[in-house]
């Protein structure tokens, strides 16, 4: 086991570390191709070899401890966002980076860190077990997607094209990052882990350098070291109290005193990694790099860390004010999310809200730990990362076939890249359409609701209610626009030739795993998340969520029908008939007859709500009441002791 | 019996009271403009002809969409009465009627989308006000199936006054009567009459006429849940909330969706909102 962990981590390094020398992209895709099949190999290696799936805790080949590497990794760290941030003008960054070091050195100077257990640096349990299939799975299938979806993106934007070994490299440390962190039980070693993803989608996001996406970079820079910065003091009040820094005995049952309070600071830490409000903007920024990036920081990595080390405190928040606290912090800003995204129009901000929104509802879940909702919060995890990852990924592949992110401009996709919308419907089947993936999820959330004493509960059951009416409108939309159908010419038909086999391939992977996972669910809950829902929780049962025939049959129906349909209808050539425009002549290119003989072309635009739904001001008023409740959650974690 | 078998009789009988109901509705709309209105089996004769009648297809997805609209409605209905979680119901309901929007929206006509969007409009406001009522009837009940309502001790429209008075408002839009038949009117004064219909015809069209029967019945299904203690007093109550949408449809033009949206959302949270928060607060 520890020999597989070990090579999980060091293994993406290497490739990382070796992909930065190597500039041909000949010598460079069978490199990405071997290392992603590798790293697939062994994430399921490491699963398989785990056994009865007992929680079980382990150090590194030979006893060894890391001791002052860390440290070593971390002054490294520090000194790039000083010099970076010093080239770039931005001093924000440096002086949150030299704090969170200062406190690692204090700690260490006047010997407050306490003896490490070499046993037990890792710790490798069901929810781990299913990190690490979501990072060596789908954050693989991104990294070979990416050998063709650069090539294209750079024929349309040649200036970095020098860079993409930068970017191929990062890739894969990021996933060893990712491999890291969600292995580990030692909180130190977590918090490099930690900085080492922010660093990385700090890069990936300014991949290329212009001064926009700078910008944005430095914004996701500031807010998740301003994250980590949390996790730091966390560190450092635990430290300080002699608590020990195991996170699973930390974890074991609802905290209370000082160690509420070290939980109150890490759930901050993982509220910013997990884009909430108010530190959402990072993520939406984050569209403006290339869609690899987009997909592997939306689905299997950085955002999944922050949802994933919640749902790691979420026993130690069970019943307290900090754990409501979150659950509002999560369920507000899956309805303001919502709520911005029911007015957008750039399909990939739609997503990234869709993301936000659902990051949210498991945010939500964590924060009241109870085993029904761990169970709710692991299944989102499951069914988003496949069906967003897809997504993107589907988004990035039309995006350098069509030159466009404008939803509007999706319309009659179904006949101008057909094959592309058997898979986009697949992805957003997997993402909403009830009752599949999700949308289990959060009926789930609202049968526990149900049972969540006094006011809360009700509020909780509304935003619910609300929210997921407004996702549904948002994914109606893009689905009509996909969905519509026109003739199309030979040109047009020829476009969706020129995408590469390692997009098909990845793409159709993806497609066929938010199936396969549907049909699954049952086998995944009885199997996997409900074991790990139980034995985290104390006084969990297996009472609760049986998912019935009935449903099963109507979920699988309702998720292969619209990729069938999709299918279907770009196979066969039909005989278009025109529509009715009250006797006024018209065609299919939208040319109607007007008056006195002359003619208007037609535009179908979709609703946005404009005059209802202020979009932009949504997102304040979201971010001012979510950080309302989150200086609130710190400071009730900080008076409890 | 057991609740499959309610189930499976929803899905053969469902048709016959909706057909039924809008044959009454007919005459009673009539007598009010001061006509004598058709028989009473007319909705009937219209769907058989519908079902004859060459179906004009202007793109190929549409008639899967319909059918599948068709199909989940009726499944809508057989797992509410086969005993299926009421709240998975709910979810399984907006899906139904989300398959309309998609088959009017992927003809790529004005109207036609101009009446989709409608639609999904509608669908936003009216789907909060399902799964919160839903969650409260749950809550009150301590039960998670329809049988378990009914034999609940407990008179459900008692505890929730508010979100009966909010299902009269939200039913006004699943009926598709005025003022909220937005995206869909059988009025011909409406500025867009056919709505999200416009492209569809012959058997089409008796696809969208028959999944509405279906609607209607599950709404009045879902009224019997409100008034839980007998299933005659539910219709009964049903009949008389028809009668008061009929009047309403007579006598109102059409709202714009703005109104409908904002409307539906305040009622919602309002009555239904307040109606659970009260149960919450009082520990029901």
């Amino acid at each position: 086991m520890s020999s597989l962990v070990a090579f999980l981590i060091a293994f993406p390094l290497v490739v990382g570390a070796i992909l930065l020398l190597v500039t041909r992209a000949s010598v460079r895709t069978p490199i990405v191709l071997v290392a992603s099949a590798a790293i697939m190999v062994a994430s399921v290696a490491t699963v398989v070899t785990f056994g009865n799936g007992t929680a079980i805790f382990f150090g590194l080949p030979g006893g060894m401890v890391p001791g002052l590497a860390l440290f070593g990794v971390e002054i490294a760290i520090t000194a790039f966002i000083v010099i970076i941030g010093v080239a770039n003008g931005r001093f924000l960054a440096p002086a949150m980076a030299l704090i969170q070091l200062g406190i690692a050195a204090f700690l260490e100077v006047t010997g407050r860190m306490p003896e490490v257990d070499p046993q037990r640096l890792f710790w490798f349990d069901r929810l781990s077990m299913v990190m690490v299939l979501i990072i060596g799975l789908i954050g693989s299938l991104i990294c070979i997607n990416a050998i063709g979806y650069m090539r294209d993106y750079h024929r349309a934007s040649p200036m970095t094209r020098g860079r993409r070994n930068v970017f191929f490299s990062l890739l894969f440390v990021f996933l060893s990052a990712m491999f890291g962190l969600v292995l580990s039980n030692d909180l130190p070693m977590m918090l490099v882990f930690w900085e080492i993803t922010t660093l990385c989608s700090f890069l990936l996001i300014g991949y290329t350098r212009t001064e926009e996406t700078i910008g944005y970079a430095f914004k996701a820079l500031n807010m998740n070291l301003l994250g980590g910065l949390g996790f730091g003091l966390a560190i450092a009040v635990l430290a300080d109290q002699h608590l020990g820094l195991d996170l699973a005995r930390l974890t074991a049952s609802p905290a209370s005193g000082v160690l509420l309070a070290a939980v109150a600071l890490l759930a901050f830490a993982g509220i910013t990694k997990s884009a909430q409000m108010p530190f959402s903007s990072w993520l939406i920024g984050a569209m403006y790099a290339p869609s690899p990036t987009s997909a592997l920081l939306h689905s299997s990595t950085m955002v999944k860390a922050g949802v994933f080390l919640l749902l790691r405190l979420s026993p130690a928040m069970t019943g307290s004010a900090v754990g409501y606290l979150v659950t509002f912090v999560g369920l507000m800003t899956f309805l303001f999310v919502s709520l911005v995204a029911a007015t957008e129009q750039n399909t990939k901000k739609v997503l990234a809200y869709s993301t936000i929104g659902s990051l949210g509802l498991i945010v939500g879940c964590a924060g009241i730990g109870t085993p029904e909702l761990a169970w709710v919060g692991v299944m989102i995890i499951i069914f988003h990362a496949l069906a967003k990852g897809l997504l993107f990924l589907v988004v990035g592949t039309i995006e350098n076939r069509l030159y466009t992110k404008d939803m509007e401009n999706f319309d009659t996709l179904l006949s101008r890249l057909p094959k592309v919308s058997v898979l986009a419907m697949a992805g957003i089947a997997g993402m909403f359409i009830a009752p599949f993936g999700i949308v289990v999820a959060k009926w789930a959330a609202i049968k526990a609701f149900l049972l969540v004493p006094g006011g809360q509960g009700a509020v909780m059951i509304a935003i619910m209610a609300f929210g997921s009416s407004l996702t549904l409108f948002y994914w109606g939309k893009l689905l009509i626009k996909v969905l519509s159908m026109r003739s199309v010419g030979e040109y047009e038909r020829s476009i969706e030739r020129r995408i590469s086999r390692y997009e098909w391939l990845t793409e159709g992977a993806l497609a066929i795993g938010v199936i396969a996972v549907t049909a699954g669910i049952g086998v995944i809950s009885d199997q996997v998340v409900g074991p790990y829902a139980i034995s985290t929780f104390a006084g969990g049962s297996r009472s609760f969520l049986t998912i019935e025939p009935a449903m099963l049959i109507v979920m699988v129906v309702a998720v292969l029908f619209l990729p069938l349909l999709a299918l279907w209808a770009s196979r066969g050539k039909y005989d278009e008939a025109d529509f009715y425009t009250s006797g006024r002549s018209a065609n299919s290119s939208h040319v109607m007859g007007a008056a006195l003989g002359s003619t208007r072309s037609v535009t179908l635009r979709n609703y946005y709500l404009e005059g209802v739904i202020n979009g932009p001001l949504m997102f304040r008023v979201g971010s001012i009441a979510c950080g309302g409740i989150l200086a609130a959650m710190v400071f009730t974690g900080m008076v409890a002791r | 019996m057991t609740p499959a078998i309610y189930g499976i009789l929803f899905v053969i009988l469902a048709p016959v009271f909706g057909g039924l109901l809008a044959g009454v509705d007919r005459i009673v709309s009539a007598r009010m403009q001061g006509r004598v209105g058709p028989p009473l089996l007319q909705p009937f004769y219209d769907l058989g002809k519908l079902f004859q009648k060459q179906a004009r297809q202007v793109n190929p997805v549409v008639e899967p969409l319909l059918l599948a609209h068709v199909g989940f409605m009726a499944v809508t209905g057989a797992m509410l009465l086969g005993g299926t979680d009421l709240i998975f119901v709910a979810f399984v309901f907006a899906l139904a009627a989300l398959f309309l929007v998609l088959a009017a929206g992927s003809v790529d006509s004005p109207y036609s989308f101009a009446g989709a969007e409608r639609e999904l409009i509608v669908l936003l406001a009216s789907e909060p006000f399902f799964i919160l009522m839903m969650a409260a009837i749950c809550k009150v009940t301590g039960a998670s199936t329809y049988a378990g309502v009914l034999a609940s001790p407990e008179l459900v429209a008692v505890q929730l006054p508010g979100v009966l008075l909010a299902f009269l408002l939200v039913a006004t839009i699943k009926l598709r009567k005025s003022p909220f038949d937005i995206s869909i009117s059988h009025h011909p004064h409406q500025e867009l009459v056919s709505g999200l219909t416009t492209d569809m015809s012959g058997r089409l069209l008796a696809y969208v006429e028959l999944t509405h029967w279906y609607e209607s019945a599950l709404l009045c299904a879902f009224m019997v849940l409100l008034f839980n203690w007998s299933i005659p007093l539910g219709l009964l109550v049903f009949a008389i909330a028809y009668a008061l949408e009929v009047l309403v449809d007579n006598s109102t033009s059409r709202a714009k969706w703005q109104l409908v949206l904002r409307s539906t959302w305040v009622a919602t949270l309002l009555f239904s909102g307040g109606n659970v928060l009260a149960l919450f607060l009082l520990g029901r």
